[in-house]
C-alpha cells in the first residue's frame, strides 16, 4: 500500500493515549473517537465507565461522535478530503470486523502499540507458566543482550 | 451534517450531568461516579507513586501498594512497556520489581490468548473440574449479590465497591467470582458479564479469562477460599462487624469445603498453591 499523506486518525478505547501512535506518526492528522451504538446496547455499560472513558478523551486532540463506528469513521475521512485511515492495533475481534468494513471503501494503515516485550519466538499459550518461562528474562531485562 | 460531541465543559459535575443525558442506558444500570479519573495526567501520576519492592510483599492484602493502574492500561492510557521500564527504573535490582512485571505479564498473556481465540473467551475453554456439568449453573446473577444485600459483611462491601467505584483489588475479584461460582452455582459468563458493566478496567480477555480461572474452565482446579483467608489479607474488617459471623459460610476447612461444594469433584485449588 502507498503510503498515505493526509489520513484520518481513528482513535478506539483500546488506545487512548496522547501518545498515540497514529497521533505521532500523522501529528495534527484530524482524529475521530466513536461511541459504538451497538456494542453499548449489548455490553450495557454503567455511566462511571462512560465519564471515564470521555476524560481520557478530553485530553487528546480528537472529535468525538457517535454511531456506527466504520461508516461514521469514513463519513469523516470523507469531511477531511483524506486519503487514507490509520488507527492502532488491538486484538479485539470487534476491531477487526469494524477495520474490514473501512478497509473495503478507504485504504487503511494500522500501527502497532508498543509491545510489552520484544519476542520473535512463537509462545506456547496453553498455561501462563510456560508463557511467562519464554518471556520473564526479557521482561526483566536480565536477558544477556539487554544488558549492556 | 455529523454533530460532534461537546468537548467543554465547566467541571466534572457538567461533564456527568452532560452524559447521563447522553447515555440514559448506562445511567440506568447504575448512575455512580468513580473518584478515579480518566486521562494521562492522572495516570502519571499514579505511576510515578509506584513502589515495586512493597508491592511484591504486601499485594495480597487489601491495604498493600497496589498500582490501581488497571483503567489506565486497560484503555492504552499507558502501554504495559511503559510500567514495565517504570518498574525496573524505581528499584536498583531487577528481582525487586519482578512481581510487579510478572502481574504486567498476566495482562499480556490473556491479551495475546484473546487474539487467538476472539469471542472464545466467552465459551468455557474447559470443562468444570467441580464435579458438576455446566447446566448445573445458573444463568443468571442472583439479585441479592447485585444489590449487595446477601447479608454476608464482605461480600455485600465488595459488590458495593464494584457498583460505586469501578474498582475492586485482585483478592477481592478471586473472593467475589468464586462465592457467585462456587457458593452459589452461578454460570462465570454471569459474573463476568456483571463485572464488564462496572469495572473501569473492565477487559473482555482479563476479566473473562480470569473468571474462568476461578471456575475452573481455564485452570486445572477449582479456586476457593475460606474464613481464614479472608480475614488475614482483608486485616479482619469484614467479619468483625458482620451480621452473619456466627453462620460464616466460609468458616470451614478446605476439606470440608471441598466436601460440601465440589462433591465427586477435583481437589480445589487452595492459597498454598500459587494464585494469580
Ligand atoms: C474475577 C476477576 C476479574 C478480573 N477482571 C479484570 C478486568 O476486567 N480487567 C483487568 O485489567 N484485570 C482484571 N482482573 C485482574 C486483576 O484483578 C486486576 O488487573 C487488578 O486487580 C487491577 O488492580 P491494580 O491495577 O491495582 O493491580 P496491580 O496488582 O497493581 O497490577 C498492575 C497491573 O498488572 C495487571 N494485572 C495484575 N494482575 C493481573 C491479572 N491477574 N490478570 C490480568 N492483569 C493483571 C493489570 O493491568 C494491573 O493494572 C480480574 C481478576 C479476577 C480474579
Amino acid at each position: 500500500m502507498s503510503e498515505l499523506v493526509r489520513p484520518v486518525v481513528w482513535i478506539h478505547a483500546d488506545c487512548l493515549s496522547p501518545q498515540h501512535p497514529a497521533l505521532l506518526a500523522y501529528p495534527g492528522a484530524p482524529a475521530l473517537f466513536v461511541w459504538d451504538e451497538a456494542l453499548l446496547s449489548s455490553l450495557r455499560i454503567s455511566l462511571k465507565r462512560i465519564v471515564f472513558l470521555y476524560e481520557c478523551l478530553l485530553e487528546l486532540p480528537v472529535s468525538i461522535r457517535r454511531g456506527d463506528v466504520a461508516a461514521e469513521v469514513l463519513a469523516f475521512a470523507s469531511e477531511q478530503q483524506a486519503d487514507g485511515v490509520v488507527t492502532s492495533a488491538s486484538p479485539s475481534p470487534r476491531f477487526a470486523a469494524i477495520s474490514a468494513q473501512i478497509a473495503a471503501q478507504r485504504p487503511l494503515r494500522v500501527l502497532p502499540v508498543e509491545p510489552f516485550v520484544q519476542i520473535e519466538q512463537r509462545l506456547d499459550l496453553a498455561r501462563f507458566a510456560r508463557y511467562w518461562r519464554a518471556v520473564e528474562a526479557r521482561a526483566l531485562n536480565t536477558f544477556p543482550e539487554d544488558t549492556v | 451534517m455529523p454533530k460532534d460531541m461537546r468537548r467543554d465543559f465547566a467541571d466534572r459535575a457538567e461533564l456527568v450531568a452532560y452524559l447521563a443525558a447522553e447515555f440514559p442506558a448506562a445511567a440506568a444500570e447504575s448512575a455512580a461516579v468513580s473518584a478515579t479519573r480518566g486521562g494521562r495526567r492522572a495516570a502519571e501520576a499514579l505511576l510515578t507513586a509506584i513502589q515495586p519492592a512493597r508491592y511484591a510483599s504486601t499485594r495480597n492484602f487489601l491495604d498493600g501498594a497496589v498500582t490501581r493502574l488497571s483503567a489506565y492500561l486497560r484503555h492504552g492510557v499507558l502501554s504495559l512497556a511503559e510500567v514495565r521500564r517504570a518498574a525496573l527504573r524505581a528499584e536498583t535490582r531487577p528481582a525487586e520489581a519482578a512481581k510487579l512485571i510478572s502481574e504486567l505479564a498476566w495482562r499480556d498473556y490473556w491479551q495475546r490468548v484473546y487474539a487467538v481465540i476472539g469471542d472464545g473467551i466467552w465459551e468455557d475453554r474447559e470443562p468444570y473440574k467441580t464435579g458438576l456439568e455446566a447446566a448445573a449453573y445458573a444463568q443468571e446473577l442472583p439479585a441479592d449479590i447485585a444489590a449487595g444485600t446477601t447479608g454476608l459483611a464482605c461480600i455485600d462491601a465488595f459488590s458495593r465497591e464494584l457498583v460505586d467505584s469501578g474498582y475492586m483489588h485482585n483478592h477481592a475479584r478471586m473472593w467475589l467470582a468464586a462465592y457467585v461460582v462456587h457458593w452459589r452455582r452461578v454460570a462465570w459468563q454471569a459474573g463476568a458479564r456483571w463485572f464488564l458493566t462496572h469495572l473501569l478496567d473492565g477487559d473482555p480477555a482479563s476479566n473473562n479469562l480470569s473468571w474462568q480461572w476461578v471456575a475452573s474452565t481455564f485452570s486445572h482446579k477449582p479456586y476457593v477460599f475460606n474464613r481464614e483467608n479472608l480475614e488475614r489479607y482483608s486485616g479482619g474488617i469484614y467479619c468483625r462487624a458482620c451480621p452473619l459471623r456466627l453462620q460464616c459460610p466460609f468458616d470451614k476447612s478446605y476439606e470440608a469445603l471441598q466436601a460440601e461444594l465440589f462433591p465427586g469433584g477435583a481437589p480445589a485449588a487452595t492459597p498454598p498453591r500459587r494464585r494469580q
